[in-house]
């Protein structure tokens, strides 16, 4: 489903390497998560993937599902199914959450040739979804993010992630900011997103999250490339042992 | 071709208050109303009436008023009984080509809801005079909405006079003309004015857009609330200017003025003076000015979302500028006024 060959990227226009010879398989039906140190180059893996600009390839091929996501803008990557729940999620004043997620949901079907989703059946869906992640109504109302706790930001991350139904997901240290309660509601939204045609991957520091989003495969990224693969059991070995022996 | 008009009168880039909008070179494409009179289509509540009378000079610092003075030979008058509420506004439109005056009364106690609308058509100029008085108790609602063509050079001068326990509340939108400007003269005269003058501009290829602001407070307990909104893109030019001028008796002044500019564009520019003189003091006075652009992991958030750059970058800008409007009571006007705005994005 991605596949990710021989990956070369930079940032600081070119001054510094990050990913270096980096290459990922992920098949659909699969949920494989990344683990690594501090600064070890997650995020900006993940940023490659999804086309944030001042993050350049400069060698190697993405390829979603057979075709090369690298010549495609950030939204044309997000309409062909890539989605990315930010480490940081951004608050947007002055935009309601309710109008940001319409408009992306639309966007993402006009992209896709579908019809607009009417106002009752975005309502419905969405008020269904915001109950299942324990998200207040009135929260919805409000401009995108702003005055959210860490974890409210972060749980509206999922229900964004569920509305949109992407085919890829990539999460970036979700875990983070969440309570065992809120982390829970958030493993059990992903958890019904596996599907046999859809692929995840999880970037993470701790293995907390592992615990409830049970991965297939685990993989440490260190130094901008894969150091070494392994099964569910590896990622406790990994929070044991630390990430050294793989610098 | 050499315009027949006395030219002397326009004022040039060398005149302080017109640094920024060079109104007589400006002049060189227009063929329409630099010396006629334009007739003001009034929408009137129940309860008032206007009246023609003579065309003064109210101030000859002010360059709409000596304008209106030299190419009109009449005023429209309105007088605002005491005690007055309606909740019909009074609009006033068809200013779009050409010089008129307009005076308005706003006798004791009266409320007035004035609504100000032009759209012009053709390359014109239009020189908009009005001079509000308002008495004690007397609470003025003032919106004004230019959407005018590219070629249109327009100005908008209002001179207010309020007396004691006065309210004005303004919310002006302009798109900009090959010049164009809005200009808010007030004095408080009396004690406790609360006056909210709000703004925004939201320009495209190479128009300008000028707004201008002068507050003289001369009693003490007056507050003052100022945001001025300004989005350029393309040549576009944003000018604002505004003085609070604070003098020793009024003490106790609160006075914040504010202007935000978001260029959207590396050929856009923006002019900003805003100004403060203070002779009172126990006052309280602020003013702001910032010049940003959109931020660039905002976008990208969007886009991550399948949100297409432009429609990104259009939404983040009705955000900006909308709160402008915020305070607005009437909520269909406060909708076509961001509609109008979606329109420009
Ligand atoms: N835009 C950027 N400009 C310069 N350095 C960057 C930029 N983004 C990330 N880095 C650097 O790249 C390295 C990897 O960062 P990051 O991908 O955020 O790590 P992780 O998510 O694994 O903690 C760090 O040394 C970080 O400082
Ligand atoms: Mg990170």
């Amino acid at each position: 489903m991605l596949k990710i060959n021989n990956l070369f990227a930079n940032v600081d226009n070119g001054n510094k390497q990050i990913i270096h010879d980096l290459s990922l398989h992920i098949p659909a039906g699969e949920v494989h998560a990344v683990m690594g140190p501090n600064g070890a180059g997650k995020s900006t893996l993940s940023y490659v993937l999804t086309g944030k600009p001042g993050y350049e390839v400069t060698a190697g091929d993405v390829l979603l599902s057979g075709e090369s996501l690298l010549d495609l803008s950030p939204e044309e990557r997000a309409s062909k199914g890539m989605f990315l729940s930010f480490q940081y999620p951004i608050e947007i004043p002055g935009v309601p959450t309710m109008t940001f997620l319409k408009t992306a949901l639309n966007a993402q079907r006009r992209a896709n040739g579908l019809d607009e989703m009417g106002a009752p059946e975005f309502l419905k869906k969405s008020r269904a979804l915001a109950a299942d992640l324990k998200i207040k109504p009135e929260m919805l109302k409000r401009p995108l993010n702003v005055g959210f706790s860490g974890g409210e930001k972060k749980r509206m991350e999922i229900f964004q992630m569920m509305m949109l139904e992407p085919d890829f997901i990539l999460m970036d240290e979700t875990d983070s900011g969440l309570d065992v309660d809120a982390l829970r509601i958030v493993a059990e939204g992903v958890n019904k997103l596996r599907e046999p045609k859809r692929g995840i991957l999880i970037i993470t520091h701790y293995q907390r999250l592992l615990d409830y989003i049970v991965p297939d495969k685990v993989h440490v990224l260190s130094d901008g490339r894969i150091a070494a693969s392994g099964d569910a059991e590896f990622a406790k070995k990994l929070e044991a042992e630390g990430y050294d022996a793989y610098a | 071709m050499m315009p027949t008009h006395n030219i002397n009168l326009f004022p040039t880039r060398r005149d302080e208050n017109w640094k920024y909008s060079d109104l007589r070179s400006s002049l060189n494409q227009i063929s329409k109303g630099i010396e006629s009179i334009n007739e003001p289509f009034f929408t009137l509540p129940d309860g008032l009436t206007t009246e023609e009378v003579g065309c003064e000079c109210a101030s000859l610092k002010n360059i709409s008023s000596v304008l209106a003075e030299n190419y009109c030979h009449k005023a429209w008058k309105i007088d605002v009984p005491e005690s007055f509420e309606s909740d019909q506004p009074l609009v006033i439109s068809n200013l779009n080509c050409g010089h008129s005056q307009i005076i308005i009364n706003i006798n004791k106690g009266g409320r007035l809801s004035l609504v100000e609308y032009h759209e012009s058509q053709s390359n014109s100029f239009i020189n908009t005079n009005i001079i509000i008085n308002i008495m004690d108790k007397g609470e003025l609602d003032r919106i004004i909405f230019h959407d005018d063509t590219h070629e249109t050079v327009r100005i908008s001068s209002a001179i207010i006079n309020s007396e004691s326990d006065t309210r004005i509340t303004q919310n002006a939108i302009s798109f900009g003309g090959a010049l164009s400007r809005i200009e808010t003269i007030i004095t408080a005269n009396g004690e406790n004015l609360n006056a909210t003058i709000n703004g925004a501009y939201l320009l495209s290829e190479s128009r300008h857009c000028d707004m201008t602001s002068n507050i003289d407070l001369l009693k003490p307990n007056c507050y003052i609330r100022q945001l001025v909104k300004g989005v350029v893109k393309d040549k576009s030019n944003g000018v604002f200017q505004g003085k609070f001028h604070v003098h020793r008796p009024a003490q106790f002044t609160d006075a914040e003025m504010r202007h935000d500019a978001l260029m959207l564009s590396d050929t856009s520019k923006i002019r900003s003076k805003p100004e403060l003189e203070i002779y009172a003091d126990d006052v309280a006075c602020a003013h702001g000015n910032t010049i940003g652009q959109l931020d660039e992991d905002v976008l990208f958030y969007l886009r991550q979302r399948s949100i297409p750059l432009s429609e990104a970058e259009a939404m983040l800008t009705e955000a900006f500028v909308s709160d402008v409007f915020y305070s607005l009571k009437d909520n269909h006007l406060k909708e076509n006024i961001l509609t109008k705005i979606r329109g420009r994005l």
